[in-house]
C-alpha cells in the first residue's frame, strides 16, 4: 500500500445536536460560545436536572419505526453526505460504523415489565423493534441506500471514537471505498434515571475540571463523519477536511464504573496513538478532553494528561465542550471529533464554560473565559466510559 | 500454514451444550420448555441450564452481574485454558476483547425497566444501571483476567459475530493488539421470546413437543461462545482454524462479493449460517449450491445456533468445528433474509 492509501482522511461532517440540524449550527453555536444546557422537570415524574435537548427534529413517516436515536444518526448522516452527490456508486459500497449506548430504550415504557405480550399487543411491538442497538447503523443504511459494511459499537460513553477507530481500520483493510462513522443518542428516562441512581448528575449546568465539580449533564444528538483514504479521496476531489492521523484503544480493567484513577489506561492509549499519528508530545496543540464534571472522571483525567504529555515544553491546552451541551453519551466521541476538527479548521481553542477554580495541577493549561485563536495543525480528542473503555483520535490538518 | 494468517487456538463456550472448553459434542439437540417465566402453554427454546460460574472459574464473582456477562466471563476463561494460554508471560496491555451482541444485557434492562415501574423513574437501582450497558459483559472479562487492550462491544444486523472476528483479526494486523478473545452471544428473556411470538417468528417446534420439524420460523437460543484469536506461530498453540478472509455487508450483490473473496480457493466444506428466520435458509442454501456446486460438502444451519441470531456466528463455527470429517478449506457463508451476507474463507486444521 502507499501512503496515499494508508491515510485516512475526514471528507465530510454531520451533526444534529443542542444547537440544531447540521454541523454548521453547532460550529456557529460553539464559536459564540452559547451553553444549550437547560432546566428539565418534565423527562419523568421526580426529575429535576439540567439537560440539552434537540427541539425540532423533524418526523418520519414510518413513524415508530424509526426511534429517536435512529433519526437523530439519519439526519446527521444526511448532512454529513450533502456535498456527495457524484459519488451514488461508492456511496452506496460504503461502509457505517455507528455508535450508541441508548439506541430504541427511548421508545419503551416501563411497562413491558407488566407483561411483555400485552405491551405489545397496545403498540409496542414496532417500537420494541427498534431497541437493538444494530438498529442505529441499520438505520442510516437504509435512509442512504447504503449497502456495505455495517457495524453498530457500544462501549458506554467511549463508543463514539471508537467508531471512528473501528472506521479507519475497515478502510486500512480496503473493507469500503468510504466509511460513514459517527455516534448518535437520544434523551431518554432509562438512561437519565441510570445516571441519577448513581449520583453522577449535576443539577446546574456542569463544571468539569473545576475543583467544585459535581457531577455531569445529559445531553442527545448524534455527529458523523465520511472517513476514506487520501487516494481515493484525491481521485474523486474531495474536499479534505482533516486527517485522521492517529486512534488507539484500551482498557484501565480495574472497576466496572469508576476510571483507574491515576489515568494509566487513559494515558497509554494518548501515548499509542500519538505513536500511530507519528506526533511529539510537543505537536498537540488542543486536547478535546472526555471532561464530564464528575469528580472520579476529571481527576483521573488530568492525571492522564498530566502523565502522557509529561516533558512537553509547554503546558497542553486542554478544555471539555461537554460544558456546551452536556453529554451525548454514545454519540460523545463523534461529536467532539466534529467538535475537535472545528477548531483546526477555525483555529479555535474552544474554553470549557463555567471553569472557574480549575484543578491544580501542572503541565495543563486550562482552557476557559475567552476563546483562544491560534493556528492547530494538530489537535486530539479523547473519550473514556463505564467499563474501563478509552479512545483517544489524533486529528491534523492536510497539509500539516 | 501461512504465518500471516490469524488463527483460532482457544474456544471456549456456555450454550445449550453446557459450559465446555473446546469443542462440543454437536448432536442436535432439542429445545428444552421455558421455565424460568410463566407460559401460558408449552414454550421451547434452546436454553442454558443454571451452573456456579465460581465452580469453573475461581474467584469469579458474578451474583449480581447480568447472566451474558457471567457467560462471557467463563467462556472467555474457558478459551485461554483450551489455547494453553499462560497470562502472566503476556503484554496485557496488548490483548484485546471483542465482544458481539445483539440485545446485550437486556435480562438487567429488564429488570432496570422493573424497577421503574414499582418504584418510579426516580427510585431505580443504581447497581443495575451499569450492568446493562452492552459493554458490560466485555468489561468483566478486562477486569477479571486484567486485560488493558482494546475492548470493542459491536453489533450487525444478522452478522454480529462474523463482523467481531473480522474487526478483531483487524487489530492484530495492524499492531493494535497481540491477541483478541472474540466473544459472541445472547440471552433469551421473556420479552425477546415474546416479541418472536408476536412477530410471528417461531417455529412451530416452540409450541409442541413433536421433534425439529423443517417448516419455517425458528427456535430461539442462548449462550455465548469465546474464541481466542492469534497471530500464527506461537510455540504452544495447536490452531482449530485459521482466518483467510472475510467480508460482511448489509446488502448487494453477494455473489459476486463471495466469489472476489473465494478467489481460486478450492473449498472442501460450506458451512451455512444465519439467523433461520423465514426465508433465510431456501436462499442461503440457493446462494451456496451456485458458489460451490450442487456435489460440494454444505453443511445446513444447526438450528441450535440460528436461534441466536445475529450474536450465533461463533456457535456455527464452533459447531462446524465440531462435527467437520477433516481438514481442509472451508467457507463459511450466510445471507439473511432482508439481503445482508457475511461470508468467512477459513482454513481448518
Amino acid at each position: 500500500m502507499t501512503d496515499a492509501q494508508k491515510t485516512i482522511v475526514v471528507t465530510g461532517i454531520g451533526a444534529v445536536s443542542p444547537y440544531g440540524i447540521g454541523v454548521s449550527s453547532l460550529q456557529t453555536g460553539m464559536l459564540a460560545g452559547q451553553s444549550c444546557l437547560r432546566p428539565a422537570t418534565e423527562l419523568y415524574p421526580g426529575f429535576h436536572g439540567t439537560v440539552a435537548a434537540v427541539s425540532a427534529l423533524p418526523s418520519l413517516a414510518e413513524g415508530y419505526r424509526y426511534s429517536r436515536t435512529d433519526r437523530l444518526a439519519m439526519a446527521a448522516a444526511r448532512d454529513a453526505v450533502a456535498d456527495f452527490d457524484g459519488l451514488a456508486s461508492d456511496l452506496r459500497e460504503s461502509g457505517i460504523v455507528m455508535a450508541s449506548t441508548v439506541a430504541g430504550l427511548s421508545e419503551i415504557d416501563a411497562e413491558i415489565s407488566r407483561g411483555p405480550s400485552a405491551w405489545f399487543r397496545q403498540g409496542g411491538l414496532s417500537r420494541a423493534a427498534s431497541y437493538p442497538v444494530s438498529r442505529v447503523a441499520a438505520s442510516v443504511g437504509e435512509h442512504l441506500g447504503i449497502e456495505g459494511p455495517d457495524c453498530a459499537v457500544s462501549v458506554a460513553c467511549a463508543s463514539g471514537a471508537m467508531a471512528i477507530a473501528l472506521a479507519a481500520n475497515m478502510l486500512l483493510d480496503e473493507a469500503a471505498p468510504m466509511v460513514l462513522a459517527g455516534g448518535s443518542d437520544a434523551l431518554c428516562p432509562f438512561t437519565l434515571s441510570g445516571f441519577n441512581s448513581l449520583q453522577a448528575l449535576d443539577p446546574e449546568p456542569c463544571r468539569p475540571f473545576d475543583q467544585n465539580r459535581n457531577g455531569l449533564n445529559i445531553g442527545e444528538g448524534a455527529a458523523v463523519l465520511v472517513l476514506e483514504t487520501l487516494d481515493h479521496a484525491t481521485r474523486h476531489g474531495a474536499r479534505i477536511q482533516a486527517v485522521l492521523r492517529g486512534w488507539a484503544m484500551t482498557n484501565d480493567a480495574t472497576h466496572p464504573t469508576a476510571p483507574q484513577r491515576e489515568g494509566m489506561g487513559l494515558a497509554c492509549c494518548i501515548q499509542r496513538a500519538l505513536e500511530m499519528a507519528g506526533c511529539g508530545i510537543d505537536e498537540v496543540g488542543y486536547v478535546n478532553a472526555h471532561g464530564t464534571g464528575t469528580p472520579l472522571n476529571d481527576i483521573a483525567e488530568t492525571h492522564a494528561y498530566e502523565s502522557a504529555f509529561h516533558g512537553r515544553s509547554r503546558p497542553i491546552p486542554v478544555s471539555s465542550t461537554k460544558s456546551y451541551f452536556g453529554h451525548c453519551l454514545g454519540a460523545a466521541g463523534a461529536l467532539e471529533a466534529a467538535i475537535t476538527i472545528t477548531a483546526m479548521q477555525a483555529g479555535a481553542l474552544f474554553p470549557t464554560l463555567r471553569l472557574t477554580d480549575p484543578i491544580e495541577i501542572s503541565g495543563i493549561d486550562w482552557l476557559r473565559g475567552e476563546l483562544r485563536r491560534q493556528p492547530l495543525p494538530v489537535a486530539m480528542s479523547v473519550s473514556a466510559g463505564f467499563g474501563g473503555s478509552n479512545a483517544a483520535l489524533v486529528f491534523g490538518s492536510h497539509r500539516a | 500454514m501461512n504465518a500471516t494468517l490469524p488463527v483460532l487456538t482457544g474456544i471456549g463456550s456456555v450454550t445449550p451444550y453446557g459450559p465446555l472448553a473446546g469443542l462440543v459434542p454437536a448432536e442436535p439437540l432439542e429445545p428444552s420448555a421455558i421455565t424460568a417465566w410463566t407460559t401460558p402453554e408449552l414454550r421451547r427454546a434452546f436454553l442454558v441450564e443454571r451452573f456456579v460460574p465460581a465452580s469453573i472459574v475461581p474467584g469469579a464473582k458474578t451474583r449480581r452481574l447480568d447472566r451474558l456477562s457471567a457467560w462471557a466471563l467463563v467462556a472467555a476463561s474457558l478459551a485461554l485454558r483450551n489455547a494453553g494460554i499462560d497470562l502472566s508471560l503476556m503484554d496485557r496491555s496488548r490483548i484485546a476483547v471483542f465482544f458481539a451482541t445483539g440485545f446485550g444485557c437486556v435480562e438487567l434492562t429488564e429488570a432496570f425497566f422493573q424497577s421503574a415501574d414499582a418504584n418510579g423513574w426516580a427510585g431505580t437501582d443504581p447497581i443495575t444501571f451499569p450492568e446493562t450497558l452492552h459493554n458490560a459483559p466485555a468489561s468483566h472479562v478486562a477486569l477479571f483476567h486484567d486485560l488493558r487492550g482494546p475492548n470493542v462491544t459491536v453489533s450487525s444486523k444478522s452478522f454480529a459475530a462474523e463482523s467481531a472476528l473480522l474487526q478483531a483479526a483487524s487489530l492484530l494486523r495492524h499492531g493494535q493488539a497481540d491477541m483478541a478473545i472474540v466473544l459472541a452471544g445472547d440471552t433469551l428473556t421473556q420479552a425477546v421470546y415474546e416479541w418472536y411470538e408476536a412477530a410471528n417468528l417461531l417455529s412451530p417446534a416452540c409450541f409442541n413437543s413433536e421433534p425439529l420439524p423443517s417448516a419455517s420460523g425458528f427456535i430461539p437460543s442462548e449462550g455465548m461462545v469465546a474464541m481466542v484469536l492469534e497471530p500464527a506461530g506461537r510455540h504452544a498453540a495447536r490452531p482449530y482454524a485459521a482466518l483467510c478472509a472475510g467480508r460482511w455487508a448489509a446488502g448487494g450483490d453477494a455473489r459476486a462479493a463471495v466469489r472476489q473473496l473465494l478467489g481460486d480457493a478450492r473449498l472442501d466444506f460450506t458451512i451455512c449460517t444465519g439467523n433461520g428466520a423465514p426465508c433465510a435458509s431456501s436462499s442461503l442454501t440457493s446462494l451456496a449450491r451456485d458458489l460451490v456446486g450442487e456435489d460440494a460438502a454444505i453443511y445446513p444451519a444447526p438450528a441450535v445456533a440460528a436461534g441466536m441470531g445475529e450474536a450465533g456466528g461463533l456457535l456455527h463455527l464452533l459447531l462446524a468445528l465440531s462435527k467437520r470429517p477433516g481438514q481442509g478449506q472451508a467457507l463459511m457463508l450466510g445471507r439473511s433474509a432482508h439481503g445482508s451476507f457475511a461470508a468467512l474463507r477459513l482454513e481448518l486444521f
